[in-house]
């Protein structure tokens, strides 16, 4: 019975959401389409939202097509998580393992915490521009902020019998950190990395929002300037769709470095 | 050498709320070269702190320890000790974790693998090499843990309530194996327990403590009744049928339970 149900879960689970997809289309398109309900100024039919699709793949919109603005978003986003993750797991598991680095960095971080990444934003053009420098840094700023966090909670999660334990086999404090402290946190670093991700999105788009030359963000600001439903809606999905893209290949990576827990 | 020497030692804590408590009343204490000797003590009695403090992971108020005529000074690999919470890494196979004091040593790789793989065959772990801890029962983590200590050829193994965890069938299979490993790789052993069956049947000499303050009430040679009994020759359940066991089981009872009324009394 057990096998049975463990064999059937994945594929029901797959079949109801598809099936949850499928009714939000149909009712989408009887709502525009089938019955008129909706003004398709409000919400445009399906089929609005295919030729705009096909309009951004062929000629483009908002200066290139479809594929070159998410690559150009998909680049931001990889280098802005990139340096945030680089720099903020290295400051959390130092902060987590040292007293005094927590007591000399935790002011400033608790100042700077608060700060949504929006209000960055106009700090960020004075600085850099509308170019990708700026970006990355806003990226940067809010990514940052999970990773660290998260590391830092990992470190103190870490169970102090396994560190005993370590140091009477003669480890070393290298030995203990690399070993113990950092596998230890590990699955904290990648709830970490998860939010971190996730906020890498929101101020990419928000940012691009304001003011930027390529991009889905630059997509979803000129299709509201043209009043361009369709538009919105592909540019909506697209952001939607890389997002998923990048938290399914992080899950990825998750499952593979934590092999060793047991399967949920 | 590698006797364990506790010369006039006492902890004391100091309590959140002000005021310190003292947890261990001046103690002198020499377990000798090879010598297995197990500490019983209802909880609170400073046992484990003992141990502890052998082990470098803590320090006493006042007086020293000295292992092998060498004060201790914090945890070294000399000194191996086995938890009851088994403290195995969830993120290392049962290899890598028999290993990792060898690696932390340097050991060359070969000499390594040799030693891990004699230890995984007597503590009877075969099979499981690449199994990661949740894999395995309680029991089978705490072969794990006692591989561990004993492939670093420590002079000293101090061991915190190991069986404590277990359930009563594995405990029973534990205790007889840990007498037959014991009696092939003889060590200075402190054995931390609460249950005076184990603590008599394990060891050479038992060391009955109290507590309030934690203090030892008395130590009892347990090793010529071994001797006399043939022990070793005989399964665990008919060794505590003996009426020399049964004896020396409601002795020890009996010490322990006046220290408790003498404290409550108190």
């Amino acid at each position: 019975m057990a096998a049975g149900n463990a064999l059937l879960r994945p594929s029901r689970a797959v079949l109801v959401g598809t099936a949850t997809v499928l009714a939000v289309l149909g009712l989408w398109w009887l709502a525009t389409s089938g019955l008129r309900l909706l003004n398709p100024l409000r919400l445009p039919a399906p089929s609005e939202v295919w030729a705009a699709f096909q309009q951004i793949n062929g000629r483009g919109y908002a200066g290139a097509t479809l594929i070159e603005h998410a690559l150009h978003s998909l680049g931001l986003v990889a280098r802005g998580f990139a340096v945030a993750v680089i720099t903020g797991v290295p400051l959390g598991l130092l902060m987590g393992w040292s007293r005094r680095a927590e007591a000399l960095v935790n002011p400033i971080f608790l100042l700077l915490r608060p700060i949504p990444a929006l209000a960055w934003i106009p700090l960020a053009i004075v600085w850099f521009g509308l170019g990708d420098t700026g970006k990355v840094f806003v990226i940067w700023l809010t990514a940052f902020v999970p990773s660290v966090i998260n590391a830092f909670t990992g470190v103190r999660q870490v169970d102090t019998i396994l560190i005993a334990a370590a140091r009477t086999q003669g480890a070393s404090t290298a030995q203990v950190l690399r070993h113990v402290v950092i596998p230890g946190a590990m699955p904290m670093i990648f709830t970490g990395l998860r939010l971190s991700l996730q906020a890498s999105w929101t101020t990419l788009v928000a940012a691009e929002l304001v003011g930027a030359f390529f991009g889905l963000g630059r997509v979803l600001n000129i299709a509201g300037q043209d009043i361009y439903p369709g538009m919105i809606l592909v540019g909506m999905a697209a952001v939607a769709v890389c997002g998923a893209g990048t938290t399914w290949l992080l899950g990825l990576l998750e499952r593979r470095v934590l092999n060793w827990r047991p399967a949920v | 050498m590698s006797e364990i020497v506790f010369k006039a030692v006492t902890k004391t804590f100091r309590l959140p709320r002000g005021g310190e408590f003292l947890a261990i009343d001046t103690t002198d204490l020499r377990i000798e070269e090879k010598e297995f000797v197990a500490i019983v003590g209802p909880s609170g009695c400073g046992k484990t702190t003992l141990m502890r403090m052998a082990a470098g992971l803590e320090f006493p108020s006042s007086g020293s320890v000295e292992v092998g005529g060498k004060r201790v000074v914090g945890p070294g690999p000399e000194r191996a000790v086995v938890f009851q919470q088994f403290a195995l890494m969830p993120w290392k196979t049962v290899r890598e974790n028999i290993g990792f004091g060898l690696m932390c040593r340097g050991a060359p790789k070969a000499e390594a693998d040799a030693a891990i793989g004699r230890y995984i065959e007597l503590m009877g772990l075969s099979g499981h090499e690449d199994s990661f801890p949740h894999q395995l029962s309680g029991g089978m983590q705490q072969r794990v843990a006692i591989a561990r200590a004993y492939v670093m050829n420590p002079a000293a193994l101090l061991m915190d309530e190991p069986f404590g965890a277990l359930d009563a069938q594995t405990r029973i299979v534990m205790q007889e194996e840990l007498v037959r490993l014991a009696r092939r790789n003889p060590r200075t052993v402190i054995f931390i327990t609460h249950a005076v069956d184990e603590a008599i049947y394990l060891a050479d000499r038992v060391v009955v403590m109290g507590r309030k303050p934690g203090r030892i009430i008395e130590t009892i040679d347990i090793k010529p009744l071994r001797a006399e009994g043939g022990w070793e020759e005989m399964p665990i359940e008919e060794v505590m049928d003996t009426p020399a066991f049964t004896h020396m089981r409601s002795r020890i009872w009996k010490l322990l339970k006046a220290r408790e009324q003498a404290a409550a009394d108190h």
